[in-house]
């Protein structure tokens, strides 16, 4: 037994070892377990379906063949230290990801260490890149979101006071909802905010809340599970109030939640379906071949933002690459601020922090009928 | 009668320590001749900082029969003192984004730190274990587990901002990435990051020995037998129970003041009642009253979760066979099973109650006895 074990791993070192020749690996930084697996899978599927579209990036003057590395960072700032650590040690030239801003922060640090550049997707903290030469990233900013949904709020939705709900320790919803705070604020609307403790099921009190302090408007930039609850216990409650969401809510999962009900869902996100119909039909035709990537998927092929962000962040990375014209990863962190590319989402060049600059976010809304997204506006804050 | 007062210290303790020394040097030679980026290193020292946490559970759990699933909560007030203690002055205005750079406005040595994180954390467990102590059993175990959760969520707490960041994550303070030796370009010319936590593991895991051994642990060991017949011996309960509650402590929180060295980041999140788990997890594989078992088993579990079954989660190619079910995810099924198989046939852990100086004995005695029947 010992020997045939023995035998099989030592022909699966000669494998990876052959393969190995003339392949790039690209890491992927991303969560396929624990509380944001489902976000984490949907933007790996992103980079999967361009690395099966281009699998291949000249490199100086030679071929290679593009690799993905996976690591899974289990949404753990603890796992994320050692999930970073595995990519840097199999020697990846760029990592994308991740999904989520505390584990990019906590492994920022690996990948600095290792002179690795990352190119964050979907993390929209600021913190995650503020002073540091190494984190890059192609979506828009907490800030940024913060303001739009205030605006949105305020000039479209003509509200005057607004209930804030973040979990409880979650510094995504918590960073989101002071933005909003602050914009809302400024504007001369009137926020009141409260926090939920982790696992809460039952959002009853809240809304109720919401409804004494006669808020026009409900911002809850929570995780999917959350939101889910809270527009099925604000339909069974007869809420009128609009329910507002950042990035995390244009999902699937929301959009069936709202399926059938009366409560409207306003959210803001990085793409919105039918802007890029190549990527759109492309991409759907991937899933309908792949069952696995049908499943993570959530198991119906609607095109979730993040995916789109995955895709665009593949393609920056072979473009620093290519202007590196080496696989070291140090090359590729010394050409990557000067690249640009016009991807699905938008044209990306980043800033002297290493943000992409960007002044367009996507607002969508629930169809109440049919479930689906409907492109709402786009806003846009100079 | 053989005097039971004092050991003498035999060949087998001088054994024992030769091999952790060995063990030291080892990992030092290996850092500075291996790439810097090997997860060996990685898993080195998460595992010395569980295995410090690990012990001082143990101390509770194995030695003096207290049942306690408070670590989490411990090692989050030591990991927070320690964070917030250590911010250079500087960098305070990035990390505190929303709270005017926070309150506490200065910073303290890193060794500093860490012994104030042991002493907050047992402060905390002297202060709860008032109550919580008259308890038994389950119930000190449900009470403990509820302390670590409130803890978790007034450390969360907005109003609290100013000192802990709410519900953002501390960072920038020096990790153990900070202890390599730079030359003037920034280059690292002797590598420390994975020795220094080694050796503070050594360093609280040897102190946690000589008191097991010392006429207290003795004293622990017999409450842990029989509470009755060691209070009919003169030994005071409350007191003996405290304290070893807060000796515990102080070593949780000097676990957490490690991890957060480890992660480079704090976040109140990370501190849930899974890790009491994963730490309980560890002590009772390596075996419940064995300080040997702790550390071996925690190495051996971050190695495993960490390191050895991460192919699992990657596609494997045999030739152009695909082996199947290997994805995303398939690590953690492969992880429950092993740990399932090891509590179903291990169920006195690795180690049982031994230490190594105990096998180390054992071995020779059984030469002995060869030699004497040949």
């Amino acid at each position: 037994m010992k020997k045939v074990l023995a035998l099989v791993l030592t022909m699966l070192l000669v494998l990876s070892a052959a393969a190995m020749a003339e392949t790039v690996k690209i890491g992927v930084f991303e969560p396929a377990t624990g509380a944001n697996g489902a976000g984490g899978k949907q933007e790996t599927l992103g980079m999967q379906y361009a690395n099966q579209e281009t699998k291949t990036v000249e490199i100086g003057g030679t071929e290679y063949d593009v690799e993905l590395v996976y690591a899974d960072n289990a949404s753990d700032n603890t796992q994320a230290t050692s999930a970073a650590q595995k990519l840097v040690s199999e020697g990846v030239s760029v990592v994308l990801g991740s999904y989520g801003s505390g584990v990019s922060i906590a492994g920022s640090e690996t990948f600095k260490n290792a002179d690795t550049p990352a190119i964050g997707v979907t993390c929209t903290n600021p913190q995650v890149t503020a002073g540091n030469s190494h984190y890059f990233r192609v979506c828009f900013l907490d800030p940024f979101q913060g303001t739009v949904l205030a605006n949105y709020a305020y000039k479209e939705l003509g509200v005057t006071t607004a209930y804030c709900l973040g979990e409880l320790g979650n510094d995504y919803d918590q960073g989101l909802v002071t933005y909003f705070k602050q914009a809302f604020e400024g504007l001369g609307g009137t926020v009141f905010a409260e926090s939920f403790p982790k696992d809460t099921q039952d959002f009853t009190s809240y809304l109720t809340n919401a409804e004494a302090l006669s808020a026009e408007v409900f911002f809850c930039p929570v995780s999917i599970d959350y939101a889910v609850k809270i527009i099925e216990q604000a339909s069974s409650q007869g809420k009128t109030f609009p329910i507002l969401g950042g990035d995390t809510l244009d999902s699937n999962m929301v959009s069936n939640a709202a399926k059938g009900t009366s409560v409207k869902v306003v959210v803001t996100t990085f793409y919105q379906e039918g802007a890029n119909e190549t990527f759109d039909n492309g991409f759907k035709a991937w899933l309908a071949e792949d069952a696995e990537a049908l499943t993570n998927n959530g198991g119906n092929d609607i095109i979730a933002g993040v995916t789109a962000m995955g895709y665009d962040a593949y393609y920056v990375a072979l473009e620093a690459l290519k202007a590196a014209g080496s696989t070291d990863p140090k090359a590729v962190m010394e050409a990557l601020p000067a690249v640009t590319y016009d991807g699905v989402s938008g044209h990306i060049e980043f800033d002297e922090t290493g943000d992409a600059v960007r002044t367009t976010a996507y607002v969508k809304t629930v169809n109440n009928e049919t479930g689906d997204w409907e492109f709402v506006t786009e806003q846009t804050v100079g | 009668m053989k005097d039971l007062t004092r050991k003498k210290i035999d060949s087998a303790t001088i054994i024992t320590g030769a091999i952790v020394i060995a063990v030291l040097l080892a990992s030092f030679i290996a850092e500075q001749f291996m790439p810097a980026t090997s997860m060996l290193f990685t898993v080195l020292k998460k595992s010395a900082t569980y295995a410090l946490v690990a012990v001082s559970m143990n101390l509770l759990n194995g030695f003096t029969g207290i049942f306690s699933l408070g670590q989490a909560g411990f090692m989050l007030l030591g990991a927070y003192t320690y964070g917030i203690f250590t911010i250079p002055v500087a960098e305070r205005m990035n990390v505190y984004q929303y709270y005017n750079g926070g309150l506490v406005q200065f910073v303290v040595p890193w060794y500093v730190a860490m012994l104030l994180a042991g002493l907050v954390a047992a402060f905390f467990a002297f202060l709860i274990g008032l109550p919580v102590l008259r308890l038994k059993s389950d119930y000190l175990a449900i009470a403990s587990l509820g302390f670590a959760e409130i803890i978790r969520a007034l450390f969360q707490w907005d109003k609290l901002g100013p000192i802990t960041n709410g519900s953002n994550m501390l960072r920038l303070f020096p990790s153990f990435n900070d202890f390599n030796i730079r030359n003037a370009s920034g280059e690292v010319v002797v590598y420390l990051d994975t020795l220094v936590p080694l050796l503070i593991t050594t360093l609280c895991v040897g102190i946690i020995v000589l008191l097991i051994n010392s006429t207290f642990g003795r004293a622990l060991k017999a409450i842990r037998d029989d509470e009755i017949a060691a209070e009919a011996m003169g030994i005071r309960l409350a007191s003996h129970k405290r304290l070893a509650f807060c000796v515990s402590s102080f070593f949780a929180g000097v676990g957490g003041a490690m991890l957060a060295m480890y992660q480079a980041t704090v976040q109140a999140n990370g501190f849930t009642t899974i890790m009491t788990y994963e730490i309980l997890l560890i002590v009772v594989i390596g075996g419940i009253g064995s300080v040997t078992g702790s550390c071996l088993s925690a190495f051996l579990f971050v190695a495993a979760s960490e390191w050895w079954l991460r192919f699992l989660d990657q596609k494997q190619m045999l030739g152009n066979f695909e082996v199947p079910l290997l994805r995303n995810g398939f690590r953690r099924v492969v992880f429950s099973i092993i740990i399932m198989v090891v509590v179903l046939f291990f169920r006195r852990g690795i180690m049982g109650t031994k230490e190594l100086p105990d096998l180390i004995r054992g071995f020779k005695n059984r030469r002995r006895k060869e030699a004497a029947s040949k």
